[in-house]
């Protein structure tokens, strides 16, 4: 089967007065269709840098980057960017929020803010709509924000660190909570995490990353049951075994570079 | 509502009615002060004026019928000035947020114009503009416009830049980053430049009358102090209070309506 996403050879670095700043160098590796893909690595090394060259907000300075086997140019219509903080605007409407991405796109039709409306209800923030972020707990912040990014209908979603701003507790269910809704809407998924735990209990896949410049480390496949919920899929048996092999791998010195 | 609830609403409510008529107490007393001292020559009530004096002044002003010709020319000037700066220092803002070479190019001027006494260059605007009213609201807009424009690029190179990054993602340009973030995220930073230039403007239209006018507050107490008339100048100061006060008011309640939008 061909990737839906495939990132091959990717350079690039940013540049200041400071100086040069190598983010990444030759990084190179694919997303499935349906897949939830995890990318974690030392803080810094360029995370949010590849979720913003697949968001094409940036461009590689080499490398390339194919979605459907097209270049990235002709498809960014196919990838949404849920950012770290929910990033509602305050002075909108829930309802006004989701609609966001069809006011910029200028497809705002009746079709498609029916559809939107129709996501809020079946997630559970219906009642909301009407509602500012403020007056919303920052779980269901965090579910408007998901909501959001899906009413494009992207075929990827990108998640930078979405739950790091929640405490444990709400985390824990917002997880299962975006699990399940990704799920269900069947689309492909890539998410950045310092948590390892968080991203095993998500994830298909975890792409393991070196420090700066950065490249990719090691892919390891998850085998848990996807059809548990990531809460369940912790207390899995296979669990601490990944959770030590990507520790290892973080804590081990650079050999290279 | 529980009682424990009632008894601290009932409190609140208290609260406030003790403010109120401490602030009223505070006027009365003043005023009744002020009448005593002078009425009983404790000192002279022609250097100090007293209460019962202005209000025969502005009964003898408002018979010229001059007293609302004063006020609308003032007045005027000041909400000219107000608006002009407003608007035109949010536009010069924006084009500098929007062009990072002009902005770095024209940071050092701006922030020199900033710390220039604006009333320094009172005498040139006069010898450019002639001693006219536009020469006031000239004076009152250099006055307001330099903290506008200083302010409102803050606050526009404030917006989080995730949220930058975000619109980005949805393929907005420049004109969608603007008008969908970047404006309406700076409504605050506009409502507390509008209490600022509230008394900004004032300030640069009394200035301007003191320089050049024939007509206004301004004039009415550099007239007034120039004859040694001091229940005048007390009497064109109360009025300016009263105005001052009431545009404040205004702006106040227009940002109670607008921060019901936003
Ligand atoms: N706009 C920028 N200009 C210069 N350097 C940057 C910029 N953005 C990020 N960097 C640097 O690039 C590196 C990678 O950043 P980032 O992708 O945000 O890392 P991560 O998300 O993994 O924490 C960091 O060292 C950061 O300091
Ligand atoms: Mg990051």
């Amino acid at each position: 089967m061909q990737p839906i996403l495939d990132l091959k050879d990717l350079t690039f670095s940013y540049h200041s007065k400071e100086g040069e700043t190598k983010a990444l160098q030759n990084l190179t590796f694919s997303v499935d269709q349906g897949d939830f893909v995890g990318l974690v690595g030392p803080s810094g090394c360029g995370k949010t840098t590849i979720l913003n060259l697949i968001a094409g907000i940036i461009s590689p300075a080499s490398g390339s980057i194919l979605l459907n086997s097209q270049p990235l140019n002709l498809s960014l219509d196919k990838v949404a960017l849920m950012p770290q903080r929910d990033q509602l605007f305050e002075w909108r409407t829930i309802e006004r929020n989701i609609m966001l991405g069809l006011e910029i796109r200028k497809t705002k039709t009746k079709q498609n803010k029916e559809m939107a409306l129709a996501l809020l209800k079946k997630y559970g923030l219906g009642d909301f709509a009407k509602m500012h972020p403020s007056q919303l707990s920052g779980g269901m912040k965090q579910r408007a924000a998901l909501i959001r990014t899906l009413v494009t209908q992207p075929e990827i979603l990108l998640l930078d660190e979405p739950f790091s701003a929640l405490d444990f507790q709400t985390r824990l269910n917002v997880c299962n909570d975006v699990y399940s809704i990704i799920k269900q809407e069947q689309k492909t998924a890539i998410l950045v995490s310092h948590d390892i735990s968080e991203c095993i209990s998500l994830c298909d896949k975890i792409v393991v990353l070196s420090n700066r410049p950065t490249t990719v480390k090691e892919e390891i496949i998850i085998e848990i049951d996807k059809s548990l919920t990531p809460l369940k899929r912790r207390e899995h048996k296979l669990f601490a075994g990944y959770f030590e092999k990507i520790w290892s791998l973080l804590e081990e010195k650079e050999n290279d570079g | 509502m529980t009682d424990e609830h009632k008894k601290y609403v009932k409190k609140i409510k208290i609260r406030k009615l003790v403010t109120k008529i401490l602030q009223a107490s505070i006027l009365i007393l003043f005023i009744g002060l002020w009448e005593l001292v002078a009425s009983k020559e404790i000192i002279d009530p022609f250097i100090i004026s007293s209460p019962s004096r202005i209000v025969k002044i502005f009964i003898k002003l408002q018979g010229q019928n001059s007293l609302y010709n004063h006020m609308v020319a003032t007045l005027s000037e000041t909400v000219f000035g107000f608006l002009i700066s407003t608007v035109l220092g949010t536009i010069i803002a924006i084009m500098l947020w929007w062009n990072k070479l002009l902005n770095d190019v024209l940071e050092p001027y701006l922030i020199t114009l900033n710390a220039l006494p604006k009333i320094s260059l009172g005498p040139l605007i006069i010898i450019w503009i002639g001693a006219g009213k536009n020469s006031i609201i000239t004076m009152t807009v250099l006055t307001c416009i330099i903290i506008t424009i200083i302010s409102m690029l803050a606050g526009f190179l404030q917006v989080d830049k995730e949220k930058i990054m975000l619109l980005k993602s949805m393929r907005a340009n420049k004109f969608q980053i603007l008008f969908k973030l970047v404006l309406p995220s700076n409504i605050p930073t506009l409502m507390s430049v509008l209490k600022i230039n509230v008394g900004l403007a004032w300030v640069g239209a009394i200035i301007g009358e003191y320089l050049v006018s024939r007509e206004g507050i301004g004039y009415l107490i550099v007239y007034g102090s120039q004859v040694f008339q001091l229940d005048l100048v007390m009497a064109s100061i109360t009025i300016l209070s009263i105005l001052a006060a009431l545009m404040y008011a205004i702006v106040a309640i227009a940002e109670k309506i607008i921060k019901k939008y936003f």
